[in-house]
């Protein structure tokens, strides 16, 4: 009973970490993906092709593999001057990334717009900006509620390759008592992660009643 | 409407909370590029400027672990405080993922690993390693009931063997006789590859005997897994790593390793972890 405290006790020390990567991601991810999408959707040729670079690259190559350059190319070609905080490089990795997730994803939702929504914008004299937060946003938000959901929901496992950096996160805490002998923790940890998923599943059901009236 | 706004402020704020976190990196960039233009002048002084040692470890029992109050112990993380204490620097314990042990270390995230790395021909081209303190071998572990069984090449035929993947148990596990008719399965740590064994995917283990100390103890999941006696296979020696060509840290650690066998302590340190048949390092 005690050894499951302690398993317990660590577990959720290290689901900490998951938890603030998970918080901060979110954070800065869902608007530095905004902007990263009207970008993409720009008429300026050059700032639209550079973003759809950006946007290859970052879908393009795997996050593990870019957490490593986060944190570990830095110090390599400075030989050792700067390197980020291990905690810090893991977000930038994580905001970069899943920034060009969704900036695909409010593309989308954008882009599926009507037409027509627009036209009878400039038919009542609004303005372009006008036009977009007032009639626009609120049904794109509707719109692309569902699969946001689903890349907030991977967000919560993906937490979990911050451990390639070292970051004490709950897998890492699981695996350090598969060496001191003990197996279970590394199955219990699923717990946690199942746990966390089903809340956010909850809540986002509950965001889309919510958003119902807004019929597209 | 009011959402919108909301939406928009909280947009900003992000945007200035990141601006705002590169303002910070990059005056500690400045302060920084300081300290790594003295260390052109050697290892070592980049190590005494900063007053510690980053030590890269990982965890495992006897070698560095935390006892039940959560505290870091083990027979390399005393050791290697000792050895410190007599450097005049602190030791700090960082933990790595050991898959980049090497890159830790040249990206000076870490300045050592200490952490029962064994020394290979290879590692001694690309890292400067100190004086071999401990002994290690590689052990068969199976299931108590096989524990009798596989003590012959001919038991062993055909038997589902594991290793970790790069690990002195692997080689073993390729290129000993004794394994050659057996099905080899590369896994990613030593400890996967007790799970195997464990869960009965595997038949037998190829582990470090100084791992199997600590992890296939009595209360243990594996309580249950024997070392099979009388098999050992590629003697090894532990050492620690520094970056390469930097000889000065070496020699001190050499220095400090020798001072504190003289002391007694490492001995004593030894036993309290039941490593002293190990030893390598005398006093004088």
């Amino acid at each position: 009973m005690n050894e499951f405290i302690n398993v317990t006790q660590q577990l959720f020390k290290g689901f900490g970490e998951n938890c603030f990567i998970f918080a901060i991601t979110l954070l800065l991810a869902l608007p530095l993906g905004l902007i990263v999408s009207m970008g993409s959707m720009s008429k300026f040729k050059p700032l639209k092709w550079l973003t759809k670079a950006f946007v290859w690259v970052i879908r393009g190559t795997p996050l593990m593999l870019q957490l490593f350059v986060v944190f570990y190319i830095p110090p390599l070609v400075s030989n050792g001057g700067f390197n980020f905080p291990r905690m810090q490089a893991a977000l930038i990795a994580f905001v970069i990334n899943y920034a060009a997730y969704f900036s695909e994803i409010y593309r989308g939702g954008i882009e599926s717009i009507p037409k027509g929504q627009y036209e009878a914008g400039q038919v009542l004299g609004m303005k372009k900006s006008q036009i977009f937060f007032k009639v626009v946003l609120m049904q794109v938000v509707k719109r692309i509620t569902a699969p946001i959901g689903n890349e907030i929901i991977t967000l919560v496992k993906d937490t979990s390759l911050a451990s390639v950096i070292a970051i004490p996160e709950i897998l890492m805490n699981a695996k350090d008592f598969s060496m001191e002998g003990l197996i279970w923790p590394l199955f219990y940890s699923a717990v946690f992660f199942l746990a966390f998923c089903g809340i956010l599943t909850l809540l986002f059901s509950f965001i889309e009643k919510k958003l119902d009236y807004y019929k597209g | 409407m009011k959402k919108l706004t909301a939406f928009i402020l909280s947009a900003l704020l992000a945007v200035t909370a990141l601006t705002g976190c590169g303002g910070q990196s990059s005056s500690s960039e400045a302060s920084k590029d300081n300290s790594s233009s003295q260390s052109a002048t050697g290892d070592w002084s980049y190590i005494a400027d900063k007053g510690d040692l980053v030590i890269g470890i990982t965890y495992f029992e006897p070698m560095n672990y935390k006892d039940e109050n959560g505290e870091l112990t083990g027979f390399e993380t005393e050791f290697a405080q000792s050895v410190c204490e007599k450097l005049g620097v602190k030791a700090t314990f960082q933990k790595i993922d050991w898959d980049s042990k090497e890159v830790e270390l040249n990206a000076k995230t870490i300045d050592c690993i200490w952490n029962g790395l064994t020394i290979t021909d290879e590692r001694q081209e690309n890292m400067g390693i100190s004086t071999p303190y401990m002994e290690n071998k590689q052990v068969m572990v199976t299931k108590a009931e096989n524990a009798d069984k596989f003590t012959t090449a001919e038991a062993v035929k055909g038997a589902t063997v594991v290793a970790e993947k790069k690990s002195a148990g692997e080689d073993v596990a390729k290129g000993d006789e004794f394994f050659k008719e057996a099905n080899y399965v590369s896994v990613d740590s030593q400890a996967k590859a007790l799970l195997e064994v464990k869960s009965g995917t595997a038949d037998i283990a190829i582990i470090d005997y100084v791992m199997s100390i600590g992890t296939i103890a009595e209360g243990t999941d594996y309580a249950d897994l024997k070392v099979v006696e009388g098999k050992d296979f590629a003697k090894e020696q532990y050492g620690i790593a520094v970056r390469k060509g930097d000889t000065e840290t070496l020699q001190k650690i050499n220095d400090a390793i020798q001072a504190v066998a003289d002391d007694g302590k490492l001995d004593e340190i030894a036993k309290k972890y039941n490593l002293q048949d190990l030893l390598l390092v005398k006093a004088k």
